[in-house]
């Protein structure tokens, strides 16, 4: 598929790698190219992601995508992802003092931010369609609620959309941007990507995990490749883990369920068992809370073409590090003025694998 | 070659000759028909053209180091693994240690008891196309037999708002000829003389209204 491209851009000659890895495709893709170019060999490379999706029923889809999750063990016993993120959502919500309407906030706040983002499935298909429920709507914590069951504490709306969509990023040595992008270009200053166990009920008693983690982490409540790869970046952007909610400016994380942005929070230091509720309560992760989070819409806004999607959230993150935010959002009620460090995560599998990036302003 | 004990028995190429065939008619009903054209459509005004492709396949599993796990299904045995170095239990099988300090020590095979705790669960109100039919449905992801690990099954046997976090449950099998050697063959049920501990909850009730619908929808389905 990669030559495919070279193809029809005329690039034949040039090397090219495939990478695919679920969910966290464009977030692997994206760290692949961050070590052709740290490693000297290459000074610009393109990464690109993808998917069609549309051409199936979501059901069919759903069970199609499942296949990446254990066959043997998973799928046949009549799971799709939005089941095993559900049942690691449940107890999460349990433990951590959590409701259905903490979650519905997540889900709320990325569809109402995609209301400013013409490129949005949401905007498409139901902000601006008059024979969408939510026409020209802003959503409430009721119509979350409202909305079908999937998977108990998960709605339709708590659920992000198969989509098709592509996304694009040139990921380049800091003297080429400068030579052609001088005014243009953002940093990426850590990177990190972890991978975890293919079964979420493998993740409660992981002798590794246990090592670096303390005795039963993550459960099957947690993202451990999310704190795992999270910590890498920060480290290696010289973050430390209690202040990165300070640290951090803006933020564009995998929300394909509202619970995991919310898991998310938590893994990336943001808050903890005590605090995780008030914090979401506060909204902190809302335009004026403390880290903006999922601004461009995310991936309930955007829905997710599972190839694409890790790439499109680097680039809506870069919006704001670079300004451009206000000409590609319709107003600037979705820009995150003066930010200067953005985290871009892509999550796949049931937190099987996961990368996390700091960007920063040159 | 040096004989590293870790290592499972690898069959040379002439070694394994499947002698139990079941059921044996379905080779001959699957047709395997490759990639067939199906039709086009034609949208004159926006010269839009598209073409309809299927493609039909038989898949198989090989079971290999894990064959005693599928054989027993069949026989309606739970078989997991445990470490002989650290004694971490598997279930679904390791067939090599988890924990690194082990040195992939080779698992050994050890019947499990037919009982388990669920660990989590989720009431479903949606799924993939061969499980529609089947919802409202819990899926509980179930600690067997002390294992140090969960697996995800169907609960069945209670109404979906009843099933509880920590609650006892235990295996029921399918009738021996419907069973196929995959995690289908058998569920999860509360164990036996299990009660909810609490009657109907505000939230028991929240999860009840949710599947109303659900239940509706799911008879309007052929």
């Amino acid at each position: 598929m990669d030559w495919i491209i070279h193809d029809h851009l005329g690039l034949v000659g040039l090397p090219h790698v495939r990478i695919e890895n679920g969910g966290n495709t464009g977030g692997s893709a994206l760290y692949g190219a961050f070590m052709a170019v740290r490693s000297g060999l290459f000074d610009c490379v393109g990464v690109y992601g993808w998917e069609t999706m549309d051409n199936v029923t979501q059901s069919q889809g759903s069970e199609f995508i499942a296949l990446a999750s254990d066959t043997r063990y998973e799928a046949l016993a009549g799971g799709i992802y939005p089941i095993y993120y559900a049942a690691m959502a449940y107890k999460f919500m349990k433990e951590n003092g959590l409701t259905e309407e903490d979650f519905a906030l997540a889900a709320i706040k990325n569809r109402n931010y995609a209301a400013d983002n013409e490129k949005t499935q949401w905007y498409r298909s139901d902000y601006t369609n008059p024979e969408s429920p939510y026409y020209k709507k802003t959503l409430a914590v009721e119509d979350v609620m409202e909305s079908r069951l999937i998977s108990y504490p998960l709605k339709r709306l708590d659920c992000c959309l198969m989509s098709r969509g592509g996304a694009f990023a040139l990921v380049t040595s800091e003297e080429w941007a400068k030579k052609h992008a001088p005014h243009n270009y953002v940093i990426i200053d850590g990177a990190g990507l972890s991978s975890c166990t293919i079964r979420a009920g493998d993740r409660i008693d992981f002798p590794g995990w246990n090592e670096q983690y303390g005795k039963g982490y993550p459960d099957m409540t947690e993202f451990a490749a999310c704190r795992k790869s999270g910590e890498m970046a920060y480290d290696m952007a010289g973050i430390e883990y209690k202040d990165a909610a300070k640290e951090v400016d803006v933020a564009e994380l995998h929300d394909a369920f509202s619970s995991s942005e919310i898991q998310i929070y938590k893994a990336l230091h943001w808050c903890n068992t005590e605090n995780v509720k008030d914090f979401v309560r506060e909204k902190q992760t809302f335009i004026d809370g403390e880290v903006p989070c999922n601004v461009g819409g995310g991936l309930m806004g955007y829905g997710h073409p599972v190839g694409a999607t890790g790439i499109m959230s680097a680039l809506e993150c870069m919006m704001h590090l670079n300004d451009t935010a206000p000409k590609k959002h319709l107003s600037s009620k979705t820009y995150v003025k003066d930010a200067n460090t953005g985290l871009v995560n892509s999550h796949a599998g049931t937190g099987t694998s996961i990368s996390n990036f700091i960007l920063r302003r040159p | 070659m040096v004989k590293d004990k870790r290592m499972h028995k690898i069959p040379e190429h002439n070694d394994v000759k499947f002698d139990e065939y079941y059921p044996n008619k379905f080779r001959g009903d699957v047709k395997e028909t490759g990639i067939g054209f199906m039709g086009y459509e034609w949208d004159s005004s926006m010269e839009q053209f598209k073409v309809f492709l299927h493609y039909d396949q038989l898949y198989y599993w090989k079971y290999a180091e894990v064959s005693k796990l599928g054989k027993g299904f069949i026989d309606g045995e739970f078989w997991g693994t445990q470490c002989p170095k650290c004694g971490d239990k598997f279930f679904p099988p390791r067939v090599n240690c988890w924990n690194l300090n082990c040195d992939l020590a080779k698992s050994d095979w050890i019947r499990l008891s037919e009982k388990g705790t669920v660990h989590t669960f989720t009431v479903a109100g949606w799924s993939g196309k061969s499980s529609l039919k089947r919802l409202p449905f819990v899926l509980a992801y179930v600690i067997v037999d002390g294992c140090n690990t969960a697996i995800a099954n169907e609960l069945r046997g209670l109404d979906p708002w009843d099933a509880e976090f920590g609650m006892p449950v235990k295996v029921v099998w399918k009738p021996k000829d419907q069973r196929q050697g995959t995690v289908t063959d058998w569920h999860f049920e509360p164990a036996d003389g299990w009660k909810p501990s609490v009657g109907m909850t505000p939230e028991k009730e929240r999860i009840k209204e949710l599947c109303q619908p659900v239940i509706e929808w799911v008879k309007t389905m052929k």
